[in-house]
């Protein structure tokens, strides 16, 4: 990397370093003031002001006259490009006409970036035109070329000299702010450009990692949905030989047998549901679900969903009730809607401790929609958790001591389920006083399903498919 | 990067003072404009302060002429030292020939420090230049504070970090000449080792440094022998 050449490091005209125009007003003025003209040129020779007083038609005259106009012009290049040092000092340049100029150069850091040529005037010692003045200007012409004259200021060089330091004094005060103006502007821009520059490369590297980010995100949820479907198939042979042993198709069996065959059964049921909702969270984080739509009792479901879950409400202690309202029938995915209604219940019977109730209810909504809610006196939720809730893998308490257990997808699942039906999942809470979740669905999911695969779900790659 | 112009038989230096907020970079300048004789200097530039700090940056030319005619043009610069600044930093920083480190001795500064001088080599590599070739000198100042860092503590940094360290109480003007004086040696003996400051363009170290110190108030100021010399 390496950045664009600043202009610190150029060397500055002095047309850059003033506002010429401005400059040109307190030359005039100046030049006023004296009576005397004033140009100033910049190091190439350009000429940047130029003021003349009362000399013009001195000047005009001599230049009229061929002899004059040469030299004139040899005056003019002396003024423009004598030598006149790197020193703070005024050289004298006299034109043959008598009449006289002070050069001195316009230095800066050093620098030499131009020169001021003061004049011309008439030098206060001159009593009568020169030679080669009158050698131009015959018989009744020399009355009229000092009448001319007369209109050029008469000083002592001495004095012009002093004036033209004044002069130099105020020119080295402008160039300076100039250069500290001009600086401040355009390192002002420089840093605007490079702080733009140095967040587009940074921009340019977080966009990087995003999309690796997102990559590495799907080759996870690849990883997870084939690992679970791995681990499911083997589980099922657990599970089925359990059984069998336990209908005593392997012989009779002990009762303490038969109790642990019970629990190896139980536990092996719930690693079997937790890895069923890994495969779901993602199948629909793969963008892999499809929805089975028919006409389903939301009623039905509800009750399906209580009677799931009231053995263990029963075993904590809880009072379970379900209250459904006349609901017409609805467009849905069964077995998607009972599964979200199943882990809404599950949780409610989780965080509620023994003698609380869980109300499963239901009502119709205006706009051709239905309302179930699930609602328990629990341990309910802060509100700094709530907007989580529904993340994947967020857990409330997320230390290793947490008192509930839990992977962190059932609510991501609902959410899901419930979106891709077009519908909405809310929740309510107050810590301490309990949590009701509120899943709202169309009778008819219209120009839904987001996660409706377009392509379809890649088969999964194992032994037994 | 020093500029050489063989026409007009010029060489334009670049010296930058660097360091944390406050460490005293323009103090530095400072101190040095009023030492330096206003023959061989221009005036010190200060870009928009705001509540005397230093927002874009210092700087101050100083110039001379040598005995073979060579027109010698060193800029000093100091960067604005808050955080904020950063671009400004890396685009002061660009093109110089040496650098002096200003540091605040204290105790208390010493992380603050470490992470602009890490920053320095940063925005140093982003101007493509290297540390370990570029003329560097560590400024210890503010040694007249309670808390600075003994010189025990300073020997032992020595002994990890490669430029010499220099005390300083910039304020008092103290160590100010010596930071200039041992930034400009390493400097020339850079210019010379690659450029060949001494065969091509007559310039003798003693003469390079001597010029620029033979206009300096080095009253008070402890130099080597032979520095200072006309």
């Amino acid at each position: 990397m390496s950045l664009p050449p600043s202009f610190l490091q150029q060397k500055l005209p002095l047309g850059d370093l003033l506002d010429v125009r401005a400059f040109g007003e307190v030359c005039h003025s100046f030049a006023e003031l004296y009576r005397i003209g004033l140009k100033v040129f910049d190091e190439a020779g350009n000429k940047l002001v130029d003021v003349k007083v009362g000399n013009a038609d001195f000047c005009g005259y001599v230049w009229s006259k061929p002899p004059g106009r040469e030299q004139c012009i040899a005056t003019v290049g002396r003024v423009k490009g004598e030598d006149v040092g790197e020193e703070p000092r005024a050289t004298r340049v006299v034109c043959f006409s008598g009449c006289e100029y002070v050069v001195q150069p316009i230095l800066y850091e050093g620098d030499v970036l131009g020169r001021v040529v003061f004049g011309p005037f008439v030098p206060e010692e001159l009593v009568e035109l020169p030679a080669p003045l009158r050698a131009i200007a015959p018989g009744d012409d020399a009355k009229k070329v000092e009448a001319f004259q007369a209109r050029i200021r008469r000083v002592r060089p001495e004095a012009a000299e002093k004036i033209l330091k004044h002069f130099m004094d105020l020119l080295d005060v402008m160039v300076f702010s100039g250069h500290k103006n001009l600086i401040a502007a355009k390192l002002h821009i420089e840093a605007v450009t490079e702080s733009y520059r140095e967040l587009q490369e940074k921009n340019r590297q977080l966009e990087d990692s995003y999309a690796k980010l997102k990559e590495l995100d799907r080759l996870k949820s690849n990883f997870l949905a084939t690992m679970s479907h791995e681990l499911r198939t083997p589980l099922t042979s657990v599970i089925g030989y359990s059984e069998m042993m336990l209908e005593g198709l392997g012989g009779p069996l002990t009762s303490e047998q038969r109790e642990y065959l019970g629990i190896i059964m139980e536990k092996g049921e719930n690693l079997l549901q937790l890895i069923t909702s890994i495969l779901d969270i993602s199948k629909i984080e793969a963008g892999r679900v499809r929805l089975v739509l028919s006409e389903v009792d939301a009623t039905q479901l509800m009750r399906d969903a209580v009677a799931t879950v009231l053995p263990l409400a029963r075993k904590k202690g809880l009072k379970v009730s379900c209250e459904p309202a006349q609901l017409p029938r609805v467009q849905a995915d069964r077995d998607k809607l009972r599964q979200c209604l199943v882990n809404l219940c599950s949780n409610a019977v989780k965080f509620t401790p023994a003698g609380g109730t869980i109300n499963v209810s239901s009502e119709a909504l205006p706009g051709d929609r239905v309302a179930i809610h699930v609602t328990d006196t629990g341990i309910g939720i802060g509100e700094e958790h709530l907007p989580k809730v529904f993340d994947v893998f967020y857990q409330v308490d997320g230390s290793s001591t947490r008192e509930y257990g839990g992977a962190g997808l059932g609510l991501a699942i609902v959410k899901s389920f419930v979106e891709a039906h077009g519908g909405e999942v809310t929740v309510r809470s107050t810590l301490g006083q309990g949590t009701t979740f509120a899943l709202v669905l169309p009778r008819e999911p219209s120009a839904v399903l987001a996660l409706t695969p377009i392509a379809a779900p890649t088969p999964f790659v194992g032994r037994t498919g | 990067m020093v500029q050489f112009n063989a026409d007009t038989r010029e060489i334009a230096v670049k010296v930058v003072y660097y360091g944390p907020a406050l460490s005293g970079k323009t103090t530095n300048l400072q101190a040095l404009f009023r030492k330096i004789d206003p023959k061989v200097r221009g005036r010190l530039m200060t870009l928009d302060t705001k509540d005397d700090r230093t927002l874009f940056f210092d700087m101050m030319p100083v110039f001379f002429r040598t005995k073979a005619g060579v027109k010698v043009k060193l800029k000093l610069y100091t960067v604005p030292g808050q955080v904020m600044h950063e671009s400004t930093r890396r685009i002061v920083l660009q093109g110089t020939d040496a650098v002096a480190f200003v540091a605040d001795s204290r105790r208390s500064e010493a992380a603050p420090t470490l992470a602009y001088w890490n920053n320095m080599l940063k925005n140093l590599e982003a101007n493509g230049l290297d540390y370990r070739t570029l003329p560097i000198v560590i400024q210890m100042n503010k040694r007249d504070l309670d808390d600075a860092r003994g010189e025990g503590e300073l020997g032992d940094l020595l002994r990890v970090i490669q430029p010499p360290i220099v005390p300083a109480v910039a304020i008092r003007g103290e160590g100010v000449v010596e930071t200039l004086h041992a930034v400009l040696q390493r400097c020339y003996r850079s210019l010379d080792r690659h450029f060949g400051l001494e065969e091509q363009w007559q310039i003798p170290e003693r003469e390079f440094l001597g010029q620029i110190l033979s206009h300096v108030d080095l009253r008070g100021a402890r130099l080597p022998a032979e520095a200072g010399a006309r």
